[in-house]
């Protein structure tokens, strides 16, 4: 039931966000800034900390997101992202965004691949692993690159509920677990 | 009782009065000098009136055979005698004599009786100082049986303890050799994978890895293929 409300509420969120950034014409620009910043906010336990903690005051909060993205992203961004922040949904941010990505690229048609890689991989290589992994799902799939050191080489997908581990990480815990 | 005390008393009273009436004869028995001299006169002078000789006179009674009113007097002293003792006393003394005769049997039934109860009661004591000893000979037993029973136990207790202990100690040595092997198996691992993820960083440069990624791509697109 609660969990219910919740997806409901992120779903609204995540259509709002869609909405405004369609209106303003840039969609994919927001949908791919906003992409890396739920990846940071992800990774970065300080950033997730300071932007939850309802016991900052709200401007405070506000000027961490303005500092964070301001010159890094576009004012949309900002704007979107402030919004969500001083509605109390900051804890929400990573799925909000997640349903916007789903969301636009289910507009146009397509699923999104999220790709975890030690490097940042060329468009080729972006190129070559959607066209892959729509060959092999039987879908258009788009792909969203994270740059993440700590699988240590290869990299892995994640479509939906579908995860493909080929990282090095992955290769040594399932050797930590074999032995 | 009352009554034949009575009749006592008045048997005695005509005893007494018969012997007071037969005292005369007694009396004129004990003071015969002169009234036997004149008998015998009498009867001299009957002898020689009837033309006896005088050494009829002069023949000397028979000292064993008493005069003959005597004999009646005694006689009928007898009779009157023995019937007021036949009539009064007899059945007093007789009364008397079956009273005491019966209070002596009563007493001696009593004796009897009491006797009897104590040998019984002596019989029940002796019968129950029996008991007693036995009881306390079979409580003795019990509790020397269920002291035995009890220290028993207590060493089969002691015993089973301390091999419990002796189990548990073991089982615990096993186990922490067991966490300790583990352990030292976890670290060793943790190392080992440390290790290798440390020279896999050293030497995974940039291009090792985009090969990596080339692997993993043509692994999905083969899968499909």
């Amino acid at each position: 039931m609660s969990d219910g409300r919740s997806n409901d509420r992120v779903d609204g969120y995540a259509a709002a966000l869609v909405e405004v950034a369609r209106a303003e014409g840039s969609l994919p620009q927001v949908e791919n800034e906003l992409f890396s910043l739920a990846r940071a906010f992800e990774s970065n336990d300080e950033l997730r900390e300071a932007l939850t903690d309802q016991s900052l005051p709200t401007a405070r909060r506000q000027a961490i997101v303005e500092n964070l993205l301001g010159g890094k992203a576009s004012p949309i961004t900002v704007s979107l992202v402030s919004f969500i922040v001083v509605a109390g949904r900051a804890r929400d941010l990573p799925a909000i965004i997640d349903r916007v990505v789903e969301r636009a690229a289910a507009e146009r048609k397509h699923a999104v691949a999220e790709v975890r890689s030690a490097v940042p991989l060329d468009a080729r290589r972006r190129q070559k692993l959607a066209k892959a992994l729509s060959t092999n799902l039987g879908l258009d799939v788009e792909v969203k690159v994270i740059v993440d050191p700590s699988v240590l080489g290869g990299a892995a997908v994640r479509v939906g509920d579908t995860v493909i581990d080929g990282t090095v990480r992955h290769r040594l815990d399932e050797l930590k677990e074999g032995l | 009782m009352l009554m034949r005390a009575r009749a006592v008393i008045f048997g005695s009273a005509v005893t007494g009065v018969a012997l007071l009436a037969a005292a005369p004869a007694a009396w004129a028995q004990a003071t015969p000098t002169t009234q036997k001299l004149t008998h015998v006169n009498e009867e001299c002078i009957k002898l020689l009136e009837s033309g006896q000789d005088v050494s009829a006179c002069q023949q000397a009674p028979n000292p064993i055979l008493p005069a003959t009113n005597e004999l009646i007097w005694g006689s009928l002293s007898f009779v009157v005698l023995f019937f007021l003792l036949r009539r009064f006393a007899f059945p007093a003394i007789r009364n008397g004599m079956n009273a005491r005769a019966e209070r002596i049997r009563s007493s001696l039934d009593e004796a009897e009786r009491a006797k009897t109860e104590a040998q019984s009661i002596l019989a029940e004591y002796q019968a129950k100082l029996a008991d007693a000893r036995a009881e306390s000979a079979r409580i003795i037993e019990e509790a020397r049986q269920s002291a035995d029973k009890l220290r028993q136990d207590l060493r089969r207790q002691a015993e089973a303890e301390v091999a419990a202990s002796k189990q548990r100690a073991q089982e615990e040595i096993q186990a922490s050799v067991a966490r300790a092997t583990a352990d030292l198996r976890a670290s060793v691992r943790e190392l080992t994978l440390e290790l290798a993820e440390k020279v896999i960083q050293r030497n995974l440069d940039r291009e090792t890895n985009f090969a990596l990624v080339d692997q993993f791509i043509d692994e999905i697109a083969g899968a499909r293929t």
